[in-house]
């Protein structure tokens, strides 16, 4: 029976269809339309948080008789936005008309009542690649598609930035904490092959550096990524992981290249993923197939290991045993023989596979 | 017993993180488990369409029945062929995804919002808020509570059959008057199970307005309590939310029947099964997955079901760690964990749900966040159970538990589940213990509700899988001294004798099929066996066999990790009957005080600077730091880097750093 392992894309050159989407339970509109092309900062919706309901009982100040209804007497239009203190509802030639105790808009105007709701904080999403409009989900989002590099992480502190990527100095990325004239790293993205350190936040902050792709972190610096106004990406998990040559190398290869680095904080309930998209320096003719769903795993693959004690390492399968393996730890578990790139050979459970793609 | 063949059926259960399939038809006469599948759910990214890992568990169907399930379009066949090709009912359940956000509207909070938030338990219902006449808020208080908690359903409850009416109108039309601010595709569902009188006014309130089920009365009087209906329109408005959300289920939930139906209320289903069946003073049914862990307990003749969306071993590991604390984990390590290790094995669960131990030392935590996980789940259940039986603080006197969930009973050693189980749950007196890795009671709940009979047909024929029965002490027993005389006599009239200390455990491995009379005698002072000192019974063997429990309940867990490096090893080899695996002396080790980061010795300098009186700078000279992105580019070459770093005078810093500005600009 074929084993189907998790996939984290590492892939040099693919096709990518991402839903843009406001956040659940937000109202509001798309303002793009199917097939356009859109580039990485437009807004493709724009939406509105709900915000708190006023009931305002106008029956008695209009002197509403038993068969009237407010909505006869009522001076704005429905869903009209108003300041606080706009007239809402007066009979003909009365003096004082029912007004509006807050900014908002009118909502609802029956019976004795209008029920205006406070005007919220207008959400603007924005497209985060280049790419086209392949369809339009009607007041939630968008699924762009667009052609490029792409490189999945595990955790993001919740920042999207566009920029530049960079690779990190021989000597690391703590190595130019407080050095104050280093400018090349300004409002780039920084890719560190070395697990996150304090110094690594404090230096991103020092010298303007909008994100960092590093391999882990320490638990501890949640918090402080968290309160980042850069990216932080993490492409193997919390703990001292280094990044694998694989993920390293490849962007090695898109140094200086423009890329959109989603540093997506993985929720329950939502099946997006921190990723890195380097957008194609032309995109005329290079599009490719979309990353394959049914990918069994297979002697020769090329696959990395998520746990430790080898979590972040690339071996190859080079054997699937038809029968559970005895583990250290005394699991007897479904394994796979891998060959790591130092030539050690380990037993690795299936389950702590994972696929970057094809 | 045999059965007219009403078809052949395929149960599948999507949980978050594995797809399991059934596959039940009549064999000899009897409805008999044929197989079983799984696959990886594909919710989530890549595939973000449930079918694909459901057919990939067909494709294992087929591959070990040879009977063909999908056509050459990837679709379910059905209704079966006169080739045996494909399967007469499909029945789905589903434990991933999304509770439903749920507003209990009711009259009074003790009566039928009481019965109401009982008509819950066995689905995933998240309930969000609750609106009485007695909540103290005014209109636009539950307007706003209605609108801005965003609910998928609004349940609503009310009035005894003979009660007022207006009351209950009163609060529907504030609801009706809340959602009519809405888009129609916004709406969220209405349940109305409230006094039947108002019905018809009230679906001339909902109906072509927002999707709207009605239910009989949850409280017809104030000593009357009827549930069950209820729970089947919660079950059907979870599969309405479901389909609504895409990912698959829309189209799974168009061509099984009875749509999906929560995995929770097949546990309830079969523990009342069960527990009917047995007759004994309790069945516990455990399932502790990676997003939600179910507990259905059948005692004294009623069932009482927990979800628990906050404690699982994958997607919910961090709910849990932040439910417990790092304590209620560390508690059952025999190590000293190191700063942050737990909260980042948590994490990296979290993030990995599906990945398994590979370390010793990794799978003492994944089983301390089990143990520490199931035992939360059973403590914040026993208020609920001691209503029903007095437990004198122990467990309640389980006659059976079933296990299932990937972390008991997917370690390839039904020692593991027996162990962890005896931890965790500490069961009191004789249990039998089964383990269920493939899912099987989920299915067959599902299955209950196509013919009962098949149901009952499937679980006596295929059954469980067991584990053994357990013997375990109350009360605190000597240890090294004999609590236990145990005598054994097996089918073939053979007979084994042996005494268990206190603080031990002891397991005649006693094969499954096989029975053994038992009997036990307790020794020593408050110790006791379901309140008995002597004990004769007929006992089923298992994988594991016969375990005698002789360490005491509560646990005499100890302390202190030193003295649980001593402790966990060894009961471990006396289950398993292995050599007792030492711990690493460099475990025990207590860890070292934090080394001082750079930034944070430099912060702790600053401060102590701060702190002491100094002469105010000038102005002028003050360093003056321009904007992000406000400054021009310049291009130094790493050769000609100063590090400003290396001097470690903080006056002579800022001063070199204020003349470094000027220069830039």
């Amino acid at each position: 029976m074929p084993f189907y392992p998790d996939q984290r894309h590492l892939l040099e050159a693919t096709t990518i269809r991402r839903e843009r989407h406001l956040p659940e339970f937000t109202a509001g509109k798309v303002t793009v339309a199917q097939n356009v092309s859109v580039n990485i900062r437009e807004i493709v919706a724009r939406g509105s948080i709900a915000s708190a309901y006023h009931i305002i009982e106008a029956g008695q100040s209009v002197r509403l008789k038993k068969n009237e209804d407010i909505s006869e007497f009522l001076l704005v239009d429905l869903n009209q936005i108003v300041d606080a203190g706009t007239p809402l509802a007066a009979r003909p030639k009365q003096r004082k008309p029912i007004v509006a105790p807050i900014r908002g808009k009118v909502v609802y105007a029956s019976g004795s009542r209008i029920i205006m709701q406070e005007t919220s904080e207008e959400i603007q999403l924005e497209a985060g690649v280049e790419g086209k409009v392949v369809a339009v989900q009607t007041g939630r989002g968008v699924t762009l598609e667009t052609y490029g590099t792409l490189v999945q992480g595990v955790w993001g502190n919740g920042m999207l930035v566009i920029g530049q990527l960079k690779m990190e100095p021989e000597e690391g990325l703590d190595h130019i904490f407080g050095d104050a004239l280093s400018m090349k790293y300004r409002g780039t993205i920084v890719v560190t092959r070395r697990a996150l350190k304090e110094t690594g936040l404090v230096t991103m902050v020092e010298q303007g550096i909008i994100g960092v792709i590093a391999p882990s972190m320490d638990a501890a610096l949640i918090p402080q990524a968290q309160a980042h106004t850069s990216a932080v990406m993490l492409t193997e998990g919390f703990g001292d992981i280094a990044m694998s040559a694989l993920t390293f190398n490849l962007l090695t290869k898109f140094a200086d290249r423009p890329t959109t680095l989603d540093a997506y904080t993985p929720s329950r309930w939502e099946s997006r993923r921190p990723e890195a998209i380097v957008n194609p320096s032309s995109r005329a003719g290079e599009k490719t197939a979309a990353p394959k769903i049914n990918l069994a795993l297979k002697v020769g693959m090329q696959v990395r290991l998520t746990r430790m004690p080898h979590a972040g390492k690339v071996g190859t399968v080079i054997n699937l045993p038809k029968s559970p393996t005895l583990l250290d730890n005394g699991l007897r578990v479904l394994c796979a023989q891998i060959e790591l790139v130092s030539g050690e050979r380990a037993m690795i459970p299936l389950a702590n596979l994972e696929s970057f793609g094809q | 017993m045999s059965v007219n063949r009403s078809g052949s059926i395929l149960a599948v259960d999507f949980g978050s993180v594995m797809t399991r399939t059934v596959l039940i038809d009549v064999v000899d006469g009897v409805y008999r488990l044929v197989a079983r599948g799984e696959s990886r759910t594909t919710n989530d990214y890549p595939a973000h369409d449930i079918r694909v890992g459901m057919n990939r568990a067909l494709q294992a169907l087929t591959e070990v029945t040879a009977r063909r399930l999908l056509d050459e379009q990837g679709k379910l066949i059905k209704p079966e062929k006169d080739d045996r090709s494909g399967v007469d009912f499909l029945v789905t359940t589903a434990s991933s995804g999304r509770s439903l956000r749920t507003i209990l509207v009711g009259l009074v909070p003790d009566v039928s919002v009481a019965s109401a938030i009982r008509a819950t338990a066995g689905t995933y219902v998240d309930v969000v808020d609750v609106i009485t006449l007695a909540d103290g808020r005014d209109d636009q208080g539950r307007l706003n509570a209605t609108l801005l908690n965003r609910p998928d359903l609004i349940f609503i409850v009310g009035g005894t059959e003979d009660g007022a009416e207006a009351p209950v109108l009163e609060l529907a039309q504030g609801v009706r008057l809340a959602l009519s601010l809405l888009e129609r595709d916004q709406r969220p569902s209405v349940l109305f199970a409230g006094n039947t009188s108002v019905q018809p006014k009230i679906e001339a309130l909902f109906e072509d307005f927002a999707q709207l089920f009605i239910a009989p009365n949850v409280r017809p009087s104030i000593a009357v309590e009827v549930i069950q209906t209820a729970q089947r329109r919660l079950a059907q408005a979870f599969d309405a939310q479901r389909s609504l959300r895409g990912g698959g289920f829309e189209h799974i939930g168009e061509v099984s029947h009875a749509g999906i139906q929560p995995t929770a209320q097949s546990y309830t289903l079969l523990a009342n099964y069960l527990g009917e069946t047995i007759r004994g003073k309790g069945v516990l049914l455990l399932d502790v997955g990676s997003a939600v862990s179910t507990m259905s307990a059948w005692l004294d003749g009623s069932v009482t079901t927990t979800i628990r969306t906050d404690i699982g071993l994958g997607h919910s590991a961090m709910n849990l760690l932040n439910q417990i604390g790092e304590a209620a984990i560390a508690r059952w390590l025999p190590f000293y964990p190191a700063r942050d290790e737990i909260l980042e094995y948590v994490l990296n669960k979290t993030l990995r749900p599906a990945t398994i131990p590979e370390t010793p030392r990794d799978l003492y935590l994944e089983h301390a966040l089990l143990r520490a996980g199931t035992s939360a789940m059973i403590t914040a259940a026993m208020p609920i159970w001691r209503k029903t039986v007095s437990t004198e603080g122990d467990m309640p006197p389980f006659n059976l538990i079933a296990v299932a969930g990937s972390g008991f009973t997917r370690t390839g050693s039904a020692g593991f589940a027996a162990l962890l189980l005896l931890d965790a749950a500490q069961p009191t007196g004789i249990t039998r213990l089964l383990a269920d890795p493939y899912g099987l009671l989920v299915a067959l709940g599902a299955v209950a509700r196509v013919n009962p009979t098949i149901a009952v047909q499937v679980l006596d024929s295929s059954g469980l899988e067991p584990i053994g029965t357990c013997i375990s002490v109350s009360g605190h027993p000597t240890p090294e001294r004999t609590v236990l005389k145990v005598k054994i006599t097996l089918e073939s009239g053979e007979i084994i004798k042996q005494n268990v200390a206190g603080g031990h455990l002891w397991v005649y491995p006693l094969p499954a099929g096989q029975q053994a009379e038992l009997d036990v005698r307790v020794t020593g002072r408050d110790v006791h066996l379901d309140g008995k000192t002597r004990v004769r019974a007929k006992v089923e063997g298992g994988a594991v066999g016969l375990v005698f429990d002789g360490r005491g309940r509560p646990l005499p867990l100890a302390l202190t990790p030193a003295e649980r490096a001593v402790q966990m090893p060894l009961w471990f080899s006396e289950l398993m009957r292995l050599p007792v695996s030492e711990i690493d002396p460099q475990w025990l080790v207590a860890p070292a005080a934090p080394e001082e980061t750079p930034v944070a010795a430099s912060r702790k300098k600053q401060e102590k600077k701060r702190r002491q009186p100094k002469e105010k700078k000038p102005k002028e000279a003050k360093p003056r730091r321009g904007r992000r992105g406000a400054e021009p580019e310049i291009d130094i070459a790493d050769e000609d880097r100063f590090d400003i770093s290396d001097i470690e005078d903080d006056d002579q810093r800022d001063s070199i750093m204020s003349e470094l500005d000027e220069l830039r600009r």
